[in-house]
Parts: C-alpha cells; sequence; structure tokens
C-alpha cells in the first residue's frame, strides 16, 4: 500500500493568532528596544541626555500603548481582561507578561513625568527597575512561544534572543529616524553608534534566521514542514521581503552611511528595518500555524 | 481517580455516532467540533484501506492548555479531566497555541475557548460520556486509569499495541489507542488536500474569531 489521504474530515482552523500579534510583538521591540538604548545612552553620552530623556517616555509610551491595544483587541473578551490580575495563573508567560508590561509602563509613566517637569534624579532611580521591567518585556513572547507546545520552530532560548536582538534593531532604526526627522540632532559619535547597533544586531538577527532555515528542517517532520511554508509556502512573500528590508537593506545602508559618513542613507535603512521586522514576525508567527495537527 | 479514555480502532466503523452524540450532549454550535472522526484512506486499488480516528482533547496529564491558560480557565479536577471555566476564560487563545491536538475550539456563541471534558457533567452523576454510550461497536472505553479492575485498564494491560498521539512531546495523554498506526494518528503521514471529498469539504478555517 502506497500513500494515504484524508477523504472525510471537518474544516479545521488554521491561523489563531494574526496580525494583531504580529503587530504587538513589532510595537513592543520599538517600545523596549528604545528604552534599553535610550538608557545606554543616557549613561554613556550624559552631553546627550535631553534627547533621549524626552524620546524614550514618549517612543516607549506610544508604542506600548500600541502593543496593549492590539493585545486587548485580539482577546475574544476583551472586557475581561482584567481578569489577568484578579485571577493571575502565574505558570502562564501571558500572566506574567501582562503583569512586567503593567510595571513598565508605570516606569515610562514615572519617565516621562521625570522629563517632563525637568526632575532627571527621578528617572535616574528607577533606571534600574526600568531596565529589567524592559528586558523582560522584551522576551515574555518568547516565553509564550515556547509554551505553545503545538508550534513548531517556536524555541525558547532562541525565541528570546531573537526578541532582545529585535528591540535593538527596532530601538535603534527609531532613534536614527528620529535624529534625521530633528536635522541630525545627535552627534555624530552617537549617530554611529546607533548603526553600528543596527548593523549588528542585523546581521546576528540574520544569522538566527539563516541557520533556521538551514537547520530547523532537520529537527523533526514538523519542523521540515514549517520552514517549507516560510521560504516556499504563503508566507513566502513576507519572509523573504522581510529578511531583504530587516538584515540585507539595513546593513548596507547602514555600512555606507558609517564607512562614508553619509548619514542620510541611515534613516532609509532604520525606516526599511522597521517594516521588515513586521514582515519577518508575521511570517514567523503565521508559518508554524499553517501544520495540521491532528 | 484518574480518569482516561481509549479508542479500540479496529472497532470503529466511523459511524459518527459518537460525534452526533457529543453535539447533541454539549450543545456544540456549528463549524466547532469537540470530538470528530477523520477517515483516511490509505493505498491503491485494490489494495486499499480506510483508517477511522475519533478525535477528541487527550486530557494531558502534563496540559499545555492548562500551563499555559492566564486565567486558570482550563484547570484539572480532581479526577484527572482538564475542564474549562467559560466564564472565566478571556478569549486569548493561547490554549489553541498550545494544544497539539487541535482539541480546543473557540465558541462562536460564548466566545470563550471549549473543548471535550469528557462530559464532566455526567460523569459527577454517575453517567459515562454520551459518546461512549452512542458508539454501537463499543470502541470507546472509558473509566478508571487507578482501578486495576475497569476495563480500561485491561485492555491497557491486555494490549501491546497501545498508542497516544505526539508522544514525543512528554504531554502524558489520557487517552489512548489500540490497533493504531502512524497513518491514523500522525497527520503528516496522510495528504490533507482542500475540496469536496466524500460528503463534504476537508479543509480549513479561516482566521478564527471576529479580527
Amino acid at each position: 500500500m502506497i500513500g494515504a489521504e484524508v477523504t472525510f474530515d471537518v474544516p479545521i482552523p488554521k491561523v489563531i493568532w494574526g496580525w494583531l500579534v504580529s503587530t504587538n510583538m513589532w510595537a513592543k521591540s520599538i517600545a523596549t528596544g528604545s528604552f534599553l538604548l535610550g538608557l545606554y545612552f543616557i549613561k554613556r553620552y550624559p552631553q546627550q541626555d535631553n534627547f533621549f530623556r524626552k524620546w524614550l517616555p514618549i517612543l516607549g509610551l506610544i508604542f506600548i500603548g500600541i502593543t496593549l491595544l492590539v493585545t486587548v483587541l485580539d482577546l475574544h473578551h476583551m472586557f475581561r481582561f482584567w481578569k489577568i490580575f484578579l485571577h493571575p495563573h502565574f505558570t502562564s508567560a501571558v500572566t506574567l507578561g501582562a503583569w512586567v508590561v503593567s510595571g513598565f509602563v508605570i516606569v515610562l509613566l514615572i519617565a516621562f513625568w521625570s522629563w517632563a517637569t525637568g526632575k532627571k534624579q527621578l528617572f535616574d532611580r528607577i533606571m534600574i527597575p526600568g531596565f529589567v521591567l524592559a528586558f523582560f518585556s522584551t522576551i515574555y513572547t518568547a516565553g509564550i512561544m515556547g509554551e505553545a507546545t503545538a508550534r513548531e520552530v517556536w524555541v525558547f532560548p532562541a525565541e528570546m534572543v531573537s526578541m532582545l536582538l529585535s528591540a535593538l534593531i527596532a530601538g535603534s532604526s527609531a532613534y536614527l529616524l528620529l535624529d534625521a526627522i530633528y536635522n541630525n540632532v545627535l552627534q555624530e559619535q552617537v549617530r554611529r553608534e546607533l548603526g553600528y547597533i543596527l548593523f549588528g544586531s542585523s546581521g546576528l538577527m540574520a544569522a538566527m534566521f539563516i541557520g533556521e532555515l538551514m537547520f530547523a528542517k532537520m529537527h523533526s517532520e514538523f519542523s521540515h514542514e514549517v520552514i517549507k511554508v516560510l521560504a516556499f509556502g504563503e508566507v513566502a512573500p513576507f519572509f523573504w521581503l522581510g529578511m531583504l528590508f530587516t538584515f540585507i537593506v539595513p546593513m548596507v545602508l547602514v555600512g555606507i552611511a558609517n564607512e562614508y559618513r553619509n548619514y542620510r542613507y541611515a534613516w532609509i535603512a532604520s525606516l526599511s528595518a522597521l517594516i521588515g521586522l513586521w514582515l519577518i514576525k508575521h511570517a514567523w508567527l503565521i508559518a508554524p500555524q499553517s501544520l495540521p495537527l491532528s | 481517580m484518574k480518569l482516561g479514555f481509549l479508542v479500540d480502532l479496529s472497532r470503529c466503523i466511523g459511524c459518527m455516532a459518537c460525534a452526533v452524540a457529543c453535539k447533541a450532549e454539549n450543545d456544540v454550535p456549528l463549524h466547532s467540533w469537540r470530538l470528530r472522526v477523520k477517515y483516511i484512506d490509505q493505498g491503491e486499488f485494490p489494495d486499499v484501506k480506510r483508517h477511522f480516528v475519533p478525535l477528541r482533547c487527550n486530557h494531558c496529564e502534563n496540559a499545555p492548555c492548562e500551563r499555559i491558560c492566564p486565567v486558570s480557565a482550563l484547570h484539572y479536577l480532581p479526577n484527572g479531566i482538564v475542564n474549562v471555566d467559560h466564564e472565566r476564560c478571556i478569549g486569548c487563545a493561547s490554549c489553541m497555541m498550545a494544544c497539539p491536538y487541535n482539541a480546543i475550539y473557540l465558541d462562536p456563541i460564548t466566545n470563550s475557548a471549549d473543548k471535550c471534558t469528557f462530559c464532566a457533567h455526567r460523569i459527577e452523576v454517575g453517567m459515562m460520556p454520551a459518546c461512549v454510550v452512542a458508539c454501537p461497536t463499543h470502541a470507546n472505553i472509558f473509566g478508571d486509569l487507578d482501578d486495576p479492575e475497569s476495563e480500561i485498564s485491561k485492555y491497557l494491560k491486555n494490549h501491546k499495541d497501545v498508542m497516544v498521539r505526539k508522544p514525543e512531546l512528554n504531554t502524558k495523554p489520557k487517552h489512548f489507542y489500540v490497533r493504531g498506526s502512524t497513518v491514523a494518528l500522525d497527520p503528516l503521514a496522510s495528504e490533507r488536500p482542500e475540496g469536496f471529498t466524500l460528503f463534504t469539504e476537508v479543509k480549513y478555517l479561516e482566521h478564527i474569531g471576529g479580527h
């Protein structure tokens, strides 16, 4: 006997988490990335800290706001969201994420208040808890993906590194874009360093995705199928455009910008990275959902 | 007490009585299933075989859905059943992302996650699950795994070909199959072409929910 085919079944769900979840991850990368990098630059370049003390909370609040909005919109019972706080189940990365992000929002509000009132010490006092909360806000989605036992190629340690690199790409891109919009207000050294961060994190993340393409398919038949969907299936355009816009274009353009000190290329690289990041996250989210589970 | 389920696939005739009984007993809405029976045809004429595979929640001892649920809407009952609290559910669909058996659906009427509960409401009053009662060939065997004298325990003891779905995931399912095969239990061991087949269309539902 050869071959087997399903000849009778009921329609079963395919995509369960869609573009709202992709947008959640994308916006959260910008919020946490701009916070983590903002802290670094405030400490490293105190003479330029006004720029970062202003934009760190503004970017953070806008994009964590988008994250929370799409998260709640994606719930089929959005008005029961409060139950996460009153009936928390702490084995769930969803619960941990909700609590950590809530703490992060408080830190961002304090950071905003600190900038608006000019009381720098206020923000200085919460930098360490802010760093911890931003870090865990970045990686909790990796925990959710790790707990999603049904889905192949979402593996916790790799997803965690991927989320951190996404945050670095998104944070550096956001600051480079702001710098361009405000006619190069940053010192050249700061701009170059942002470029190097974008270049390095893009390179590392590209290596991770190429590694997944090459090796994940060897783990199991399910992984093999997911990689086929990713590379050649319905989400392939998202994936390959994501690879182009998130990694290749930014690395080339930022490389040119820093090498030839021609920084107008940097903002194009940043815009490309931000667009590409959404595309590749969407492809990565959808591909494992394309497999039949039963 | 640890309740478990066993399907003797050699007895299943694919009549769907279990699926219909489940729908009626639990008032399962259209386009949603707690229990379904999949047909898989294997081979080429004249050397052909048809497999019937009833699929339901596996009530795992290490249930990914229970672990990922942020509000404990999915929870264990003392008898091992993984139960759902519809009022607690926030509809995040994390359980659907975590369940490797595709056993959970979002009820389009209540907007809450739902699934087979081994008819917990019937068990509570000493009755068997509806699918067990409806099965004309006694392919469904249900009982206490902790009781060595129960039919299911004896069945498990006397059969060497006991299988569970996706054992490699360490979910420790409490739903067993005997006289099964890889073709019957591994979703990638058979093609799943979309389109009109025996009686109806085999297809995927579009993105669930209202978004």
